[in-house]
C-alpha cells in the first residue's frame, strides 16, 4: 500500500487499446469521469469497424453522426491522450502498476499543423492515406470534420516525388524524415478492445467468392448500398454494372462452425445485419428487387428485435427460406448466379438464379489481436477469444486486464457500448482516488461585461487552402463585409481553425475590444464550440459568435459558379452580422451536483451497480419491494457454463449489507419524486411499518428486473408433470432421484413469447433449455429429451453447448407459431403432440415431465408505476426505454437516470452485470462533477407577456412548462431541452429560445431580402 | 421572366436538413444557389410568422426541412412543423400566393443526395411560377 503512493503520479492512467466504437466510449466514460486515458489505435483514423457501415440497425440511421462529435478536439483534450498508427510491443508490471512499451509508425505528417485542407490529396493522390467520403471505405459521415484526428497520412513508399509533395502543403505539414515512435507510458490498468475482423470465405470454393464478382460479403454490400461507396449509392451488380432483380443473402458463413476455418460460435450480429440490409434495399427498390434469405434460424434475440424480424417480414416482403445452399455455380455463358438448396419439408432438390448473393459473413479473431492477447499475457479460448470471469465477461485472467466489444467475443453495437462502459468502470476502480483538479481552476477567465457596449464585430473569413480561397475571392468577401454596420475588423484568416489563426483572432479580439465574432468558414456544426471556446479565452462570452457556412454549403456546392457562389457567400456573411449584433451574452445553467446514488431494485444488477458505486466512495441508497435481496437470481442454481449461481449471489448479498456506504431498504415503495438531474429528492415508504422517508440524490439508478413468465397455456400450474425451465431447474438441483427416473421428457420454447400478445424474444430461454437438457442427460443419460422450438437462439458460445446437446442426443423438432403442439392430461404424465416436418406426420410422446420456456416479461405493475413517479419512458412490452438504443443503452432520456438488467429487456446473469457496471461507469461520468452543465439553449418567458393560455405546456413534448404561483408560465431550465416548440406556438411571443432568439432568425431573413427590397 | 432568379430560403433543422446539407457540401454535389439555408434547432421552432416575414420581404419560395417521420430528435417537432406549414400554405392561397411557394420538406442526416435533389426541384417549381407577386407589388 505504501508503494502505491509513491507511483501515485506516474500510475493514474488507463491504457485503451482500440479506437472502434467500444474503446472511445471506454475512453470517454474515464475521460468524463476526470480520468486520465491514453487511447491507442493502429489505423491513422478512429472509429473502427463502424465507420464502413451505412446504416445501423433497428433504427436504420446513420449513428456515426451522433457520436462522432463528442470526439471532438475540445471533449477530449483534457484527459485522453490520442495515439493513432500505435501498437502495444511490450507489457511488464502488475495491475495498478504496468509499465507498457508503445510504437507508432510514422505518418509524416505534423498533426499539429495539418489542417485536412486536402492540398496534397489532389496532388498526389497515390501517397495520401485517408479519402473521406470518396474512397469506399470511408462511410457516408466519416468525412473529414468528423474523422478524429482531423488529418492525413502519407504513404512514403508510393511516393516518387517527396520533395513536390512536401512543397504542395501550404501548412507545411509533410515531414518526410518522420520517424517510428517507441515510448514507454505507465499506466495502472488496460483495457483490451481491438475489435474483431471479419471471415474471409475465398477459400470455399463451392461459394465462389473469389471467383464470381456478384458474390459478396455482407460488408462489401453495405458499401454497394451507401452512398458515399463505390458506386455512389448506386445498388450495381459488380460485373454487369446493372441493378440487381433478385439478392439472397446467405446466413452463418464462417459461423457455427460450419465450413472450414469457420468459428465454432453463433456470431451474434449477422442476422440483423442481413435483416438490415433486406429492408434497407426493399425501402430504396420496393418491387423492383426481390430479396431473399437463406438462414438456419433467425436469432433476432436483442431488445425490440424480433418487431424488426416481422416488419421485414410482414411489411416489407422479404423471403425467408429455412436452408443451406449447397452451393452457388455460374452455369456457361450466363451471369446470373445459381443456387442449389432443399427445403426442411422436402426431400427434393431445388435450384434457383439469382443476380447477387451476400454472404453473411461472421466475426473472428484477427492475427493482429491474438498476438496482442500474447504480449499482454491474458489467455484465450479455443476460438481465441479471451477467457473471462464467470459472471463478469469484461475481466480477464490477469488481474488489471480488461475487454470490451467484439474482442471479448461476437457482439452487436449496443452490446459493446455496454461492455465498454463496464470495462471503464472496472479500469478506474484501480485507479488511486485522486480528487483534486487543478486543470479545472485555472479555466475561465474573467469575462468582460459587453451587454452595455454597441456592437463591435469582428469579421474572419477563412480560405480553407483552396476549398473557399480556390472559388470565391475571399479579398471581395473582407471588403464586402467591411462595409456592413457594426463591422469594426474583417479579415481573412487563411485556416481560422489552425493553431495560428485562432491566437491571431483570439489577439484581434482583444486588441480591438471586440464583443461580436462572425466566422466565414465551414460548418457550425463542427467548429461552433471550437469558436465558442476561443471567444470565452478572449475574455467574452460564448455566446456572442456565429459563423457563417460558406465551405459546406457555398463553395463546395457551388464551385460551378464562383460568381454565384461569391454573391451567396456574402449574404450569409452579412445575415451572420445582422444575427450577431444581436446575440446576448448567455450563461450556462448549472446545477451543484448531490453525489448520492438511489438505486431502484436490489437483484444481482442493483447490488452489482451499488457496490461499484459504494466502492468509489459514493453513498448508495439500495431500495428492493421485497423483503429480501437477490431478485430473481434467488431461484437460479447454475449457469450454462456451469457458475454457481448461489454461492455468488450470497456472498454478494454479505457485501452489500456489510459495506458502509450502502444503506439497504428492504420493502421499499417509491411514493413520490421531484428535483432534476443532479438534484433529485425521492419519497419512499419502507420496512414493516412502512416508515416514510425522503433521499436526497444525484443519480438515480433503474435496477428493477423482470418477472418470470407463467402464461395460462400447456397445462401449467394444471398438474405437477408441467413445469417452467425456471422449476425444473430447481427440481433438477433438489430432487435428482426422481429425475433418474425419467424416460421422456419434452420441452417447449417460446411459450409466452413470439406471439402477437408477446411478440418479443425472451433471450434467455433457448440456453436454459440446453442448460436443463444437458443436466438431465447427466443425471440419466437414458433420458429421452425432445425440445420443441422456432428458432434455437444459441448466440455467441452458447453454440457450443446446443452442439453438444445435439450430440448428446438430445432431439430438436421446429414446430411453426400455426401449428402449436398440443398437449393432454394422461395420469400423472402428460401427452405432447407435435407435427414432425419431416415424417410429415403429427407424433405423440407420453412426458414424464414437460418443461415450457416461459422466458421473462416486464414486471408492468413496478414499471408502470416507476415511470409515472421518474417520468421516465417505456417500451409497448413495458420495459425502461433507454435514450439510444444503440449507443446510449444504459443512460434514459432524463438526465442522471440509468437503467440495467433485465428491467432494460431479458437478458443472462452475465450480461446483467455488465450493464450494472456500465451503469456505474456512466454514472461516474456525472458523479466526478461538481456542477451540472445544462448549456444555455433554453426557451424562457417573459411573465409581463404571458396570458396563461397554456399552450406552450401543451406543445413540449416533454411536458416542461408549468403555470407558476405568479400565474404566468415557466420553463425550468434545468429540464428544458431547446427544441423552441412552444416559442412558435406561443401566440403572445412571450417566450424565447436562447441562442435562436426571434430577432435573430427574423434578421438573417430581413438581411436576405435587404438588397432586393432596397 | 428569361432571367428570373428565385431567392428561397430553407429553414433547416439541425439534426437532420442542416447536417444532410453539410453532407452534400462533403460529397461535392451541386444545387443552385438560390437556396440560403437558416438553421433552427429543430424544425418545430419555425414559427408562421417567420415563413409569413421571409415572403413579405421577397422570398420567392421556402421550405421547411425537418427529420424524417419518427426520427425527430425531440419527439415531434416535425410533425408540429408540417401543420403549421399546412397552416401557412393555405393562408397564402387566400392572400393570392401559390401554396406551391412553400413546402415541408422531410429529410435524414445523411441523405446528402437528396438534399442536393430538393434543392434543385424546388428551384425549377419557384422559377416555373415565377417571381413572387409580393415582390412585384413592393416594387410599384
Amino acid at each position: 500500500m505504501q508503494n502505491s503512493k509513491i507511483n501515485q503520479n506516474q500510475n493514474n492512467k488507463v491504457l485503451v487499446v482500440g479506437g472502434g466504437l467500444g474503446g472511445i466510449r471506454t475512453a470517454l466514460d474515464l475521460a468524463e469521469a476526470k480520468k486520465d486515458v491514453v487511447l491507442i489505435d493502429n489505423d491513422y483514423t478512429i472509429g473502427g469497424l463502424m465507420t464502413q457501415l451505412d446504416r445501423t440497425f433497428p433504427t436504420n440511421n446513420c449513428d456515426l453522426c451522433t457520436i462522432a462529435p463528442h470526439l471532438s478536439e475540445s471533449n477530449r483534450e483534457d484527459h485522453i491522450e490520442l495515439l493513432t498508427m500505435t501498437t502495444v510491443t511490450n507489457v511488464t508490471g502488475e495491475k495498478g502498476n504496468f509499465s507498457v512499451t508503445l510504437t507508432s509508425k510514422p505518418r509524416y505528417i505534423n498533426l499539429e499543423r495539418c489542417t485536412a485542407c486536402g492540398d496534397c490529396l489532389t496532388h498526389f493522390p497515390e501517397c495520401v492515406n485517408f479519402h473521406p467520403g470518396l474512397d469506399h471505405r470511408a462511410p457516408t459521415c466519416m468525412r473529414y470534420p468528423q474523422a478524429t484526428p482531423q488529418a492525413y497520412s502519407i504513404d512514403l513508399e508510393k511516393c516518387t516525388d517527396v520533395q513536390a509533395l512536401v512543397k504542395i502543403c501550404p501548412a507545411r505539414a509533410i515531414n518526410p524524415d518522420d520517424m517510428p515512435i517507441k515510448r514507454q507510458i505507465q499506466c495502472a490498468s488496460i483495457v483490451l478492445s481491438p475489435g474483431a475482423s471479419v471471415f474471409d470465405p475465398s477459400h470455399l470454393d463451392y461459394l465462389g467468392y473469389k471467383n464470381l464478382p456478384d458474390v459478396v460479403t455482407s460488408l462489401e454490400y453495405e458499401r454497394i448500398l451507401s452512398a458515399s461507396g463505390p458506386t455512389g449509392g448506386k445498388l450495381i451488380c459488380p460485373s454487369t454494372g446493372k441493378q440487381p432483380k433478385r439478392v439472397a443473402w446467405i446466413q452463418c458463413i464462417g459461423s457455427r462452425g460450419l465450413q472450414k476455418e469457420a468459428g465454432a460460435y453463433c456470431s451474434h450480429a449477422c442476422c440483423m445485419f442481413a435483416l438490415k440490409e433486406a429492408i434497407v434495399t426493399k425501402e430504396r427498390f420496393q418491387d423492383d428487387i426481390e430479396t431473399t434469405i437463406f438462414y438456419m434460424d433467425m436469432r433476432t434475440f436483442g431488445k425490440d428485435y424480433e418487431l424488426y424480424l416481422n416488419r421485414a417480414k410482414n411489411d416489407y416482403g422479404v423471403r425467408f427460406l429455412r436452408s443451406r445452399p449447397h452451393s452457388i455455380l455460374q452455369p456457361e455463358g450466363k451471369t446470373d448466379l445459381l443456387l442449389t438448396y432443399t427445403k426442411e419439408d422436402s426431400t427434393k432438390q431445388f435450384e434457383e438464379e439469382f443476380d447477387m448473393v451476400v454472404l453473411s459473413t461472421g466475426f473472428k479473431t484477427s492475427e493482429e489481436s491474438r498476438l496482442l492477447a500474447q504480449r499482454v499475457g491474458i489467455e484465450l479460448n479455443s476460438d481465441f477469444f479471451p477467457i473471462t470471469e464467470e459472471f463478469n465477461p469484461v475481466v480477464t485472467t490477469k488481474p488489471g486486464v480488461y475487454v470490451a466489444g467484439t474482442f471479448e467475443g461476437p457482439k452487436d453495437i449496443p452490446e459493446t457500448m455496454v461492455q465498454a462502459s463496464a470495462a471503464a468502470c472496472m479500469a478506474a476502480a484501480d485507479l488511486p482516488d485522486i480528487i483534486d483538479e487543478p486543470k479545472e481552476l485555472q479555466e475561465a477567465p474573467v469575462e468582460r461585461d459587453v451587454s452595455l457596449e454597441e456592437p463591435k464585430v469582428g469579421v474572419f473569413i477563412c480560405d480553407c487552402g483552396e476549398n473557399i480561397g480556390g472559388i470565391v475571392n475571399v479579398e471581395n468577401l473582407v471588403a464586402h463585409a467591411a462595409t456592413l454596420p457594426y463591422v469594426a475588423v474583417a479579415k481573412a484568416e487563411g485556416h481560422g481553425c489552425s493553431r495560428t489563426s485562432m491566437e491571431d483572432i483570439c489577439q484581434t479580439i482583444v486588441e480591438e475590444g471586440l464583443n461580436r465574432v462572425v466566422i466565414g468558414g465551414c460548418s457550425p456544426r463542427t467548429h461552433q464550440e471550437k469558436f465558442q471556446d476561443l471567444l470565452q479565452k478572449a475574455g467574452i462570452n460564448r455566446y456572442l459568435v456565429d459563423i457563417a457556412n460558406i465551405r459546406d454549403q457555398v463553395t463546395w456546392v457551388h464551385s460551378g459558379k464562383p460568381k454565384e457562389a461569391e454573391a451567396k457567400a456574402k449574404e450569409l456573411i452579412a445575415m451572420s452580422i445582422a444575427s450577431v449584433v444581436r446575440a446576448q451574452p448567455l450563461t450556462d445553467h448549472t446545477l451543484p451536483m448531490n453525489k448520492n446514488v438511489l438505486v431502484v431494485g436490489g437483484g444481482v444488477t442493483g447490488m452489482t451497480a451499488s457496490l461499484k458505486l459504494a466502492e468509489r466512495g459514493y453513498q448508495v441508497y439500495l431500495a428492493e419491494k421485497n423483503d429480501k435481496l437477490g431478485g430473481i437470481a434467488n431461484h437460479l442454481v447454475k449457469t450454462l457454463e456451469g457458475g454457481d449461481v448461489q454461492a455468488y449471489l450470497s456472498s454478494m448479498v454479505e457485501k452489500v449489507k456489510s459495506h458502509k456506504k450502502i444503506q439497504v431498504m428492504t420493502r421499499a415503495l417509491i411514493v413520490d419524486h421531484s428535483g432534476m438531474p443532479g438534484m433529485f429528492t425521492t419519497g419512499m415508504q419502507s420496512g414493516p411499518q412502512m416508515f416514510y422517508k425522503q433521499i436526497e440524490h444525484g443519480i438515480t439508478i433503474l435496477a428493477t428486473g423482470a418477472q418470470s413468465n407463467r402464461p395460462d397455456q400447456y397445462l401449467l400450474g394444471k398438474t405437477p408433470a408441467v413445469k417452467t425451465q425456471l422449476e425444473t431447474q430447481r427440481y433438477l438441483f433438489e430432487h435428482p432421484d426422481k429425475v433418474k427416473q425419467w424416460e421422456n421428457v419434452v420441452m417447449i420454447q417460446c411459450v409466452g413469447s413470439r406471439t402477437p400478445e408477446n411478440p418479443n424474444c425472451s433471450r434467455i430461454c433457448c440456453q436454459n433449455a440446453i442448460k436443463n437438457s444437458l443436466a438431465i442427460l447427466d443425471l440419466n443419460p437414458e433420458a429421452r429429451v425432445f425440445i420443441l422450438y422456432r428458432d434455437m437462439r444459441t448466440y455467441g458460445f452458447q453454440e457450443e453447448y446446443y452442439q453438444k446437446a445435439r450430440e448428446r442426443g438430445v432431439i430438436f423438432v421446429r414446430y411453426d407459431l400455426e401449428k402449436p403442439p398440443v398437449v393432454e392430461e394422461a395420469g400423472s404424465q402428460v401427452d405432447v403432440t407435435y407435427y414432425d416436418t419431416i415424417l410429415g406426420m403429427d407424433i405423440t410422446v407420453t412426458a414424464d415431465t414437460l418443461c415450457l420456456s416461459t422466458g421473462m416479461i416486464a414486471d408492468h405493475d413496478t414499471n408502470e408505476e416507476l415511470s409515472r413517479v421518474f417520468k421516465l419512458p417505456r417500451t409497448e412490452d413495458g420495459y425502461f426505454l433507454e435514450d439510444h438504443v444503440k449507443l446510449r443503452p444504459v443512460d434514459m432520456p432524463v438526465p442522471g437516470f440509468f437503467v440495467a438488467g433485465t428491467a432494460h429487456s431479458p437478458k443472462l446473469i452475465r450480461e446483467s452485470v455488465t450493464q450494472a457496471n456500465a451503469v456505474a461507469a456512466r454514472a461516474q461520468t456525472m458523479l466526478a462533477r461538481d456542477q451540472i452543465s445544462l448549456g444555455a439553449a433554453t426557451a424562457k418567458v417573459d411573465g409581463k407577456l404571458c396570458a396563461a393560455c397554456l399552450i406552450c405546456v401543451r406543445a413540449c413534448p416533454f411536458n416542461v412548462p408549468y403555470i407558476n404561483a405568479d400565474g404566468y408560465s415557466e420553463i425550468d431550465p434545468a429540464k428544458c431541452h431547446g427544441c423552441g416548440m412552444c416559442v412558435a406556438e406561443c401566440p403572445a411571443k412571450a417566450i424565447q429560445l436562447m441562442q435562436f432568439e426571434d430577432d435573430r432568425i427574423l434578421a438573417k431573413v430581413e438581411q436576405l431580402f435587404e438588397r432586393i427590397t432596397a | 421572366m428569361e432571367n428570373f432568379e428565385p431567392v428561397i430560403v430553407a429553414f433547416c433543422c439541425h439534426y437532420c436538413a442542416y447536417t444532410a446539407a453539410d453532407m452534400a457540401g462533403t460529397q461535392r454535389l451541386p444545387y443552385p444557389a438560390n437556396v440560403k439555408i437558416i438553421r433552427i434547432p429543430c424544425s418545430g421552432k419555425i414559427d408562421t410568422l417567420h415563413i409569413v416575414k421571409a415572403f413579405e420581404k421577397g422570398a420567392d419560395g421556402v421550405y421547411v426541412a425537418g427529420c424524417l417521420e419518427g426520427d425527430c430528435h425531440f419527439k415531434n417537432g416535425n410533425v408540429k412543423a408540417a401543420k403549421r406549414v399546412a397552416y401557412v400554405q393555405k393562408y397564402l392561397e387566400e392572400i393570392g400566393l401559390e401554396s406551391e411557394r412553400l413546402e415541408m420538406v422531410n429529410i435524414s442526416a445523411g441523405m446528402g443526395h437528396r438534399f442536393a435533389e430538393l434543392a434543385s426541384t424546388m428551384t425549377e417549381k419557384i422559377r416555373k411560377l415565377g417571381p413572387s407577386p409580393v415582390k412585384a407589388a413592393a416594387a410599384l
